[in-house]
């Protein structure tokens, strides 16, 4: 398997396995965490199992495996620890962390945030999780998230009518008397979806780096 | 015999309702759409289509289910073949001779006998299901708990072994994810296990969250760490249909492949995975000219492709007549049918007939749903595959927030997708394969509520488990597997079946 190719025939020190290793403690990590969180129920007995009796079983299971891979990392050569990035996961988490608090109604302690609807919610989560992505440009950033959120609002509002908040309720009152949420949301969308091409063309179109070279995703074989 | 004309006519009087055609129509195109996107597979695809389905009646919204599944996965083949991107691990195997093919000019031909491979093998699946479905649940009524947990076992046993990687890292896996299951209330005593205190673990961990947080959100970080500028399709697409010299070809792949597909499908533990390894297998040895495989050999598309959706059908077997989930796809229908208020089991076929033979009539009718829309679509799927990673990424990930939001309204449920997203990419990065952990989870809670009432049965013998006939012997297979599985030699070939 190609994936090997790599290397991992780093010889210095004692550990032959960093992967190994950091996948041996993570287990351990774990088995006595759910251990220390099991220790106040009851174990039972086998002809009438305790609520305890399972998970703790399990993480012995998981606490043996784990030490099984920190005794194979000191022992058998094995692949590096791939290196780490930073970026993706920090926005993408921001990302939806954006999403979770601003969907709906949110406080937590002192912070309370109105609930903003899919209308905010939506374009927040694109624009900080495509900064994922080094090579992240915010006008077409823009132009993603103001014509795919009033697509989505539409489809799952509209169409669907799921129960998701879709505009914050301050905004209503701004609108006409008379209007259903229906006749807002459409209205909305539509203003939307009419930003999104004004960005677009907006600031000259520049079709550079159209040599039909696009960033793909690539599978690894383990996966 | 005639009951299961009279089943199957049942079925297709359910599924040919205009309305039903209509959402196995509307379930097949979005399928395909968010399955042929690079990176997405079907279980992010169904889990974040899932949502759609909540507005329709129960039949329909298994129906329009059952749609996206096929969609995603057919989507998955069309993306393996066009930009050598298997879109699951079932589609692996079609990059090697599939991509060849198109590099050749020959994409169109290569999409036009995946998709009649795969309708020809789901139709025979369609029957195998109809078939199997009534034996197999009078089957079912003989199974006691003991019996259910050594089946369940067996299937996790079966899942360490086809498992790619480390055997003990597998099976670590599946440790990991029964032990998430037990989060929650426990069944039978009501006393809060591992909550934290938190209120929203109390009802445990949603499958859904958990498989959108591995299967989607870790996704999108490992794929950031790999992106690459490259071509994307830039061959013509060619024809579409196979003339007669490729049919001559590749008829008889169809058929193995079904018949090694739909055979491992039924297995519980993900049998389904294999059948594309198999046919591929069987086809490279079987052929005359073995070299020609990997460099543009119809048979080797043919085979596992037909394999593939064999599998992917029959894998419904288990699910429908016993009530486990084969894999983590079926244990999102069972999210679904619950959601619906349907338990799935034995008796969904004697209480809701409408539903089950419905169901299984509308698996053929999405099969050539498939056939009709892939083939004239094929220029607008490849439209899709050129828009460029770092946005689609970002498409991908609002709709996995909206899609995990409206499934119960919780914004813990969204910060949870981004947790588990950030553990799945740890796991991923140590070299844990996350598919055992889901089916270790999705099958964590019927392993313990049969475990427990088996040992109240048997008032606190182990032996229940060996004594009773059939359990003993599942036990046994499962052993079996393990002890095959970790033998040297057998271990080589299973590299190899997995590097090919």
């Amino acid at each position: 398997m190609s994936m090997s190719q790599g290397g991992g025939r780093d010889r210095r020190g004692l550990v032959r396995s960093p992967q190994n290793l950091a996948a041996g403690l993570s287990l351990v990590f774990l088995a006595a965490l759910a251990l220390w969180l099991t220790r106040g129920l009851s174990q039972g007995h086998l002809n009438a199992m305790g609520p305890g009796m399972l998970p703790d079983w399990l993480a012995y299971g998981v606490g043996l495996c784990g030490l099984a891979l920190l005794v194979a990392a000191f022992v058998k050569d094995g692949e590096p620890l791939e290196a780490w990035s930073l970026r993706g996961p920090l926005f993408v988490v921001v990302a939806i962390l954006a999403f979770a608090v601003t969907i709906r109604p949110f406080s937590f302690g002192p912070i309370s945030i109105p609930g903003l609807g899919m209308i905010v919610a939506g374009p927040l989560a694109i624009i900080i999780g495509g900064y994922a992505a080094p090579e992240a440009q915010l006008r077409p950033l823009l132009v993603l998230a103001f014509g795919l959120t009033p697509f989505c609002m539409v489809l799952f509002g509209d169409l669907l009518n799921l129960p998701i908040p879709i505009f914050p309720q301050s905004l209503a009152g701004l609108m006409p008397d008379g209007w259903s949420q229906k006749t807002i949301l459409r209205v909305l969308a539509a203003l939307m979806a009419v930003v999104a091409v004004v960005i677009h063309f907006a600031g000259g179109r520049r079709k550079d780096g159209r040599d039909g070279k696009i960033d793909v995703a690539t599978q690894p074989e383990e996966i | 015999m005639g009951d299961l004309v009279s089943n199957l006519s049942l079925g297709f009087g359910v599924a040919l309702s205009l309305q039903n055609l209509g959402l196995a129509f509307l379930g097949c195109l979005v399928g395909t759409l968010i399955g042929v996107l690079p990176g997405v597979g079907p279980i992010a695809t169904i889990a974040m289509l899932l949502p759609i389905t909540f507005g329709l009646d129960p039949v329909g919204a298994l129906i329009m289910l059952a749609g996206i599944y096929y969609g995603a996965q057919y989507g998955g083949s069309t993306t393996a073949i066009l930009v050598n991107i298997p879109g699951e691990a079932t589609s692996v195997v079609t990059t090697l001779d599939g991509h060849q093919m198109a590099r050749q000019g020959r994409a169109g031909v290569a999409l036009g006998i995946a998709a009649i491979g795969s309708f020809f093998a789901g139709t025979v699946a369609t029957i195998v299901i109809a078939a199997l479905g009534a034996p197999l649940t009078r089957l079912a009524l003989i199974f006691g708990p003991a019996e259910y947990f050594s089946l369940m076992v067996m299937g996790l046993v079966f899942a360490v072994v086809l498992a790619r990687g480390s055997i003990l890292k597998a099976i670590a896996m599946i440790l990991v994810g029964v032990l998430l299951s037990t989060v929650g209330l426990d069944l039978e005593t009501g006393e809060e296990r591992m909550t934290l205190g938190l209120p929203f673990l109390i009802d445990g961990i949603d499958f859904a969250v958990l498989a959108m947080g591995v299967f989607g959100i870790a996704e999108i970080l490992r794929n950031l760490d790999h992106t690459e500028t490259r071509d994307v399709v830039r061959q013509a697409i060619g024809r579409l249909l196979p003339n007669r010299d490729d049919f001559r070809q590749s008829y008889k792949p169809v058929l193995r492949g079904t018949l090694i597909g739909a055979t491992l499908g039924i297995l519980p533990g993900n049998g389904a995975v294999l059948g594309p390894f198999a046919s591929y297998t069987v086809e490279k040895k079987l052929a005359k000219d073995s070299s020609r495989f990997g460099r543009g050999a119809i048979e080797g598309v043919a085979g596992p492709e037909s394999a593939n959706n064999a599998g992917a059908q029959t894998s419904f077997i288990p699910l429908l007549t016993l009530g486990i989930p084969p894999n983590a796809v079926m244990a999102l229908m069972v999210g679904a049918m619950t959601i619906h208020g349907i338990v799935p089991g034995p008796q969904v076929m004697t209480r809701n007939p409408e539903l089950f033979w419905g169901m299984i009539a509308s698996m053929w009718v999405g099969n050539l749903m498939l056939l009709i829309i892939n083939l004239p679509l094929v220029g607008m799927w490849v439209r899709l595959l050129k828009v460029p990673y770092h946005l689609m990424f970002p498409a991908i990930l609002m709709f996995c927030c909206i899609g995990i939001y409206s499934i119960n309204s919780l914004p813990t449920d969204v910060m949870f997708i981004g947790f588990f997203g950030i553990v799945g990419y740890m796991l991923i990065k140590f070299g844990f394969e996350p598919a055992p952990m889901l089916l270790g989870f999705v099958l964590g809670k019927l392993l313990e509520e049969n475990l427990r009432r088996a040992l109240i049965l048997s008032r606190g013998s182990l032996e229940t488990f060996i004594d009773r006939p059939v359990s003993g012997v599942l036990l046994l297979v499962a052993v079996a597997l393990l002890v095959v599985a970790l033998l040297p030699s057998i271990r080589k070939g299973r590299d190899e079946v997995f590097t090919e």
